[in-house]
Parts: structure tokens; sequence; C-alpha cells
């Protein structure tokens, strides 16, 4: 019984440890999704200004795949951290 | 009344195809059946890293007018973006160079599963590609637009900031370039700096690809050539 004991002070601060970087992960995930769509946005602003035909494909796909990846980042954070 | 000359009738000429072909195929009695292949793709578009163009193709802006043409499209010479190119490669190899150090070292870090070491890194991964991603498209969205009608400035920085400039032709008073340094020199890469008459803003086309040749060009539209020099 006291070996569980000690077992679980030492297991306690790293949980809270573990959740601490789980939170400040995830805040900082969301912040940066917050900032790619902003991107996503000016990007398809700018195309309306100035609208490329033959690359303008690539460059909003390359900003959605960047929003893509950082969401399903955030959500792999949330299950597996 | 007898006609003194009657002209004979032509045959009609042989008329070359518009369409462009190549013989290919032998039929069974051994000539070559014509395959008519798509015609050749003679637009001129501009690509993804290109920062000079004339007479581009697929490239339109907001209020065109029906038949204004762009005749030149210039941008950053690519060679501006070396600095960010290089300073994310070596954000991108850092954690390489941190990993193998803490090989000699004493490991600072802090004991935590592999699943938060894998997580932080894929993050730190994003953000790299983001970095490439934002200024990649600084440089790709500050355009310079010359039409037969007028001249279009776009500025795009940081994201968040965007700005759109445009004057008539017939209001640019001079046109002048600047090529200071042994790279710009190198390169062929400087600023072009178009006066416009009265209290209006001058346009400066900064690190714009073949300078002199862009100067020659709004000169020649604005029926202003500068043959001083030549």
């Amino acid at each position: 019984m006291e070996k569980e004991m000690i077992s679980l002070d030492k297991l306690l601060p790293f949980i809270q440890f573990g959740l601490f970087i789980k939170i400040g992960f995830l805040a900082i995930d969301l912040f940066f999704i917050l900032f790619l769509l902003i991107a996503v946005r000016q990007v398809f602003a700018m195309d309306t200004i100035v609208n490329d035909a033959s690359n303008g494909v690539i460059i909003k796909g390359s900003v959605i795949l960047l929003l893509l990846l950082s969401i399903s980042l955030f959500l792999t954070a949330l299950v597996i951290l | 009344m007898p006609d003194i000359f009657v002209a004979e009738p032509k045959e009609k000429e042989a008329t070359v195809p518009e369409m462009p072909y190549v013989l290919e195929k032998q039929t069974d009695s051994g000539g070559p059946i014509p395959i008519i292949q798509p015609p050749i793709n003679t637009t001129n578009p501009v690509h993804l890293f290109s920062a000079f163009k004339k007479n581009p193709d697929g490239i339109t802006f907001r209020d065109q007018e029906g038949e204004e043409t762009i005749l030149l499209f210039i941008r950053h010479s690519f060679i501006t973006n070396i600095r960010w190119v290089l300073f994310g490669i070596f954000l991108a190899i850092l954690p390489i160079l941190v990993s193998l150090s803490l090989g000699f070292f004493q490991n600072p870090l802090p004991s935590l599963p592999i699943k938060y070491y894998f997580m932080i890194e894929a993050f730190y991964y994003l953000i790299i590609a983001a970095y490439f991603y934002i200024n990649f498209i600084t440089w790709h969205f500050n355009i310079a637009l010359v039409t037969d009608k007028r001249i279009i400035d776009i500025n795009f920085s940081n994201l968040v900031y965007k700005d759109v400039a445009a004057t008539k032709l017939n209001l640019v008073q001079d046109v002048s370039f600047a090529q200071v340094g042994a790279i710009r020199t190198f390169f062929d890469y400087g600023d072009v700096l178009v006066q416009t008459a009265g209290t209006l803003d001058n346009f400066t086309f900064e690190s714009a690809p073949q300078p002199e040749n862009i100067v020659h060009i709004i000169e020649d539209l604005i029926g202003k050539r500068n043959d001083i020099f030549r």
C-alpha cells in the first residue's frame, strides 16, 4: 500500500506536467489555425484582385493543405497527448 | 460580241491546313493517315516563379477593362527570396543539429514520452512550412502590371497589408531606374521609378528584374523614348 502511494506521488507531477504541455500545445495550435484561416482569407482576397489562372490552384491548394494539416495535428494532440 | 479575253478559271490552290498534323500511321494500302494533333499551345503563361513576363496570358485583375491588355508582368526578382529560403532551410535542419549536439552533451530536456516529442516536432515543421508559404505568397502577390492603358502596382506584405494603386499612362511623366550594387548588377535587377504628374503618388517597382528593359517599354508606351544614352 505504501509502495503504491509512493509511485502515485511520483506519477502525479508528471501527469500534471503532461496536462500542462497538452493544454499549451493545443492553445498554440489553435492560434496557428486561426493564423492560417487569416492566410486563407487573404490568399482568396488577393486572388480576386489578381487572378492567375495557371498558378492560382497551387497557391490556394497549398494554404488549404496547411490548414488541414494543422487541424489534423490539433485533433491528434487532443486524442493522444 | 466576241470576248477578247476570257480568263481561265484557276484551280483552287492547295491551302495549308490550319491544324498541324503529323504522318504516323500507315493504311493497308500503304498511304499515311494524317493524325491531327491538338493545336500547339501558343499561350504565354506566367509560371509560379516568374518575375518578369512580356504579354502574359492567363492573368486578369480586378477592374480590368474589356479590351485592356497586360503588356508587362513584374514581380521582385526571384533572387531576393534567397535570404528567407536559406533561413528556412537552416530552421528545418536545426532539430537535426540539436539532436546531434545532444549526443555529445548531457540531455537537458525533460524525459517525456516519445509521442510528445513527435507532436512538437510535427508542429515545428508545420510552422516552418507556413513560414515558407507566407514568405512565398508575400513575394508572389507583390505585382506590378503594365497594361496598354495604365500601370498597376499591387503591394502585399505581412499577410494583412495590401495596397493597390493605379495610374493612367498619360499621367506618367518620367520613368527611370536605379541599379546599385554588385549583386543587383550581376543578377540584373533594380528599382524602377515611375513619376506621375502633379500630386499623384509615384510608383516604385522595387527589385524588378531587367529594369532597363522595363523603362524602355514604359517609355515606348508613353511616347517618350530617351535616346540620349543609347
